[in-house]
């Protein structure tokens, strides 16, 4: 045991001597984490970046063996499904952990959002983190064609169709997702680039500026907590406390992981065959469904507007005054309470809820 | 000299008049009176029904048949159009043909459809020049001597149809000008035929050319409403031959529709609407219908069934049943009840054909290796069998086996190779297909079956191992943080 203690603290002298730990370890001692009844939604951070981990880990294992194109990209999984060496494993894992990913991401936001986190000076905090929530859909949306089955291929056709609807901007915009007027190889290869090379390279970029700002800023305190006196604000050393913690919650997540991706591991399905109709009940991941859904109910025409294209322009809105909210919430801003955000907030997750389960079960 | 001619003139019109007024009502038909003196079309006209009818010539010339000026009987004020062409003939007859209260009027209940169907038909095309239809009602039927279908005069008469036909289809250099692809020898083949040869005879109840084809409503042999389109061509032989009452007299049996829909090829055709099933003139031709002779059943099985019609004539079996006088195919699969090809029809048991002339006893080397191609089939199918339990329990278990199940097709063709190849009554080649490739395939696959099977097991216990060593680690990190905060409160103490 000393011997290996011996060993370490050698390391770090050596690395010690020429790039300063030192000051890092003194950095990172000082920084504290509040302690409080919500402190909890401070760990989905660190659970969403365990996930982006995995995702960017099992995603490059994937990548040995996964060959994008019509002719090869179905069989190609079906090799890695089949013979290759825990392949299986790597595919179910990258496919539950994308799942998890977002829904971490989802709580994260919406932690974030009800705690006012957001408020000045972590607006661009929160802008990056909404960035790489929508990236994290995008990463969704391409990565669901690749296997190239018939669910991937309709499922793919429809949320163009959908986004194809947006005025002025669809038409292009649908022409550069799919690479063409219809899904094709085009639109397999286009999305391939943009899942393993465009968007993780943005996200990664964005995920160091998010970081960077949560280290320089430090970890938002609640508006109450804010208001106690110093001596009565409980906090816990975010090293090694809060990072021991985080490291726990990893390795629980890893553990069910392990256990989903193996009692239920991603399906192959068939082929596509874009001269094949459509097979009955085609529906988009759980995290678009509750749009999609939304969209059934508007009516056909509304005035002199298309249903379906107002609904589009109404999610799009929203997202954008969602983005924006630290920009517009001056209540909050100036540090006074500001219920209507926190309505607002009920009413977006009773809404996602309520339209996702209608979605499912309808 | 005058008088004496005046008169003879006057004798002659006189006792043509009463010779007209004798034969028809209508005496006073000047176009008639006339044209007998001119003979010709006249002559022949008057064997025709529509004389008899009393129907004058203007009836489809047009004019004033009252007349007996002839500029005033054959003026266009009158309505004469002299003699009709192109597809003005069939509309003068469809003038009265066409219309039920016209015929009535003429005691007639022939259908009234006649010309709606010719127009529908592929004689109802526009001819090579474009202007008029390919038949007029006069091709067949001719136009001043018509008389009823039933009487033998008629060229449309049962006797006479395959030469009123042949006028024009066995004529080479008219019928390139339509269809240079269609044979031009139906009438020729059909004089061989067993329809053929009683018609010559005088029989008029076979089957000729309208028999089967239709007469006015005649459709091309692609069209699906036509009688002799494939999945039409048994339901218009049964009209004759599965009546009992019709067929009385010719000593053949009239259960042959029933056995042949009941059959693998009827039920392929009839049921599943496969073009491409037997239907009865790919085994007994078409113009040349007759059943096929004892030593040509391999051959006529054979266009289809080629393979198996070649290892038959190769194999053993081929001299014996000549010599037995056995009809090939026929023995076996029986004709027109041919069952679907099983595993049953093989070996020594009793639903075995084999058995009917194998036994211990008789034949007793036919009967040793009909009972060893059993065991091998049977061996077969008892793996494929177990090869596809295995694959669907991998399957149950959420395993991904495609390729071995589509693998397990080759099993599945190697029995249907066998079927084929027991036509060589070879053992050493029936083991070739059943061993070597059937029995190789299943072992592979229920090898891949259960490989993935182990798999899943593995997954549950590799599972269980790594929770265990997470779950630890998870404890171990646990009792690390309570012992740093542990040593944080006691340092802050």
């Amino acid at each position: 045991m000393s011997v290996m203690k011996n060993i370490f603290k050698k390391a770090y002298d050596y690395l010690d001597e020429r790039l300063h730990l030192e000051d890092l370890v003194h950095f990172m001692g000082k920084k504290y984490v509040p302690v409080h009844s919500h402190s909890v939604w401070y760990y989905f951070g660190g659970v969403s970046l365990f996930f982006f981990i995995v995702q960017v880990t099992t995603g490059i294992l994937l990548l040995f063996y996964y060959k994008a194109g019509p002719d090869l990209a179905f069989e190609s999984i079906q090799y890695i499904m089949s013979k290759v060496h825990f392949g299986w494993l790597i595919r179910s894992i990258h496919g539950w952990a994308a799942n998890l990913f977002i829904l971490a991401a989802v709580i994260h936001m919406f932690s974030v959002y009800f705690e006012k986190a957001y408020r000045k000076p972590r607006e661009l905090t929160w802008v990056t983190g909404m960035l790489m929530l929508f990236l994290a859909m995008g990463f969704g949306f391409s990565g669901y064609l690749l296997p190239w089955n018939e669910l991937a291929f309709f499922a793919t056709k429809v949320g163009s169709d959908i986004a194809g609807a947006v005025p002025v901007i669809g038409e292009p915009l649908k022409i550069l997702m799919r690479g063409g007027p219809d899904v094709t190889g085009a639109t397999l290869s286009r999305l391939f680039g943009f899942h393993v090379a465009l968007f993780p390279g943005i996200f990664t970029v964005v995920l160091g500026i998010h970081l960077i700002l949560i280290q320089r800023q430090g970890i938002s305190e609640p508006l109450e907590f804010e208001h106690l006196p110093q001596k009565e604000k409980k906090t816990m050393p975010f090293f090694p406390n809060f990072l021991l913690r985080d490291l726990l919650l990893w390795l629980v997540m890893l553990n069910l992981l392990a256990i989903l991706a193996v009692f239920f591991p991603a399906e192959l399905g068939h082929k596509a065959d874009p001269f094949g109709s459509a097979p009955a009940g085609i529906k988009p991941e759980w995290y678009f469904l509750f749009m999609f859904q939304s969209l059934k109910y508007f009516p056909a025409h509304i005035f002199i507007f298309e249903g379906e294209v107002l609904g589009i322009l109404m999610f799009g809105a929203a997202f954008a005054l969602w983005l924006l909210v630290p920009f517009w919430d001056v209540k909050t801003a100036r540090g006074e309470k500001n219920r209507f955000i926190t309505y607002l907030g009920i009413f977006a997750i009773m809404f996602i809820i309520v339209l996702t389960i209608l979605g499912w079960v309808l | 000299m005058k008088n004496v001619i005046m008169l003879t003139l006057v004798v002659i019109l006189f006792s043509s008049l009463q010779q007209s007024s004798a034969k028809t009502p209508e005496s006073s038909d000047q176009c008639f009176i006339c044209h007998e003196q001119l003979g010709g079309v006249a002559d022949q006209f008057k064997k025709d029904i529509h004389f008899q009818k009393g129907i004058s010539c203007s009836g489809c010339h047009g004019g004033n048949s009252k007349s007996d000026d002839m500029e005033t009987a054959m003026s266009k004020a009158a309505g004469f159009i002299g003699v009709p062409k192109g597809d003005v003939i069939s509309q003068r007859c469809a003038n009265c043909h066409a219309k039920k209260e016209m015929m009535e009027k003429f005691g007639s209940h022939l259908p009234t459809n006649q010309f709606a169907l010719l127009q529908e038909s592929v004689h109802g095309q526009l001819s090579i020049n474009g202007k008029e239809k390919i038949v007029q009602c006069i091709t067949c039927h001719n136009a001043h001597g018509i008389v009823s279908v039933k009487n033998p005069a008629s060229p449309v008469y049962p006797l006479n149809v395959p030469n009123t036909c042949g006028k024009c289809h066995s004529d080479a250099k008219f019928m390139q000008t339509y269809n240079p692809s269609l044979a031009v020898d139906q009438v020729a083949k059909y004089r061989t035929s067993v329809h053929g040869m009683l018609n010559a005879k005088g029989d008029p109840k076979p089957a000729e050319c309208a028999s089967c084809h239709g007469s006015h409503g005649i459709r091309s042999v692609a069209d699906t409403k036509s009688q002799v389109y494939a999945l039409n061509i048994p339901e218009t032989c049964s009209k004759c031959h599965s009546d009992a009452q019709y067929m009385a007299g010719y000593k053949i049996p009239t259960d042959q529709y029933a056995k042949y829909a009941a059959s693998v090829h009827g039920k392929a055709l009839l049921v599943k609407h496969d073009v491409g099933a037997p239907a009865c003139n790919s085994c007994h031709g078409n113009h040349g219908a007759t059943p096929p002779g004892v030593e040509s059943i391999s051959k006529v099985c054979g266009t289809c069934h080629a393979l198996n019609a070649d290892l038959f004539s190769k194999s053993p079996h081929k001299q014996a049943f000549d010599k037995e006088k056995l009809p090939e195919c026929e023995t076996c699969h029986s004709n027109h009840e041919i069952l679907p090809a099983t595993k049953a029809m093989l070996g020594v048991d009793k639903e075995a054909v084999c058995s009917r002339c194998h036994s211990e006893s008789k034949n007793t080397k036919g009967y040793q290796v009909a009972k060893s191609m059993r065991t091998y089939i049977d061996s077969l199918d008892a793996s494929e069998t177990l090869a596809l339990k295995l694959i669907n329990d991998a399957e149950q278990k959420g395993m991904e086996v495609s390729e071995t199940k589509f693998k397990l097709r080759d099993a599945h063709q190697a029995i249907l190779e066998a079927r084929t190849m027991v036509h060589s009554f070879d053992e050493a080649k029936f083991k070739e297909v059943v061993v070597g490739k059937g029995l190789a395939v299943t072992k592979a696959s229920i090898t891949e079956a259960n490989e993935a099977i182990d798999n899943y097991f593995f997954r549950r216990y590799g599972l269980m191992v790594s929770v265990l060593i997470i779950s630890l680690l998870c404890v171990a990190l646990y009792l690390y943080i309570k012992q740093v905060e542990k040593k944080q409160a006691s340092k802050a103490s």
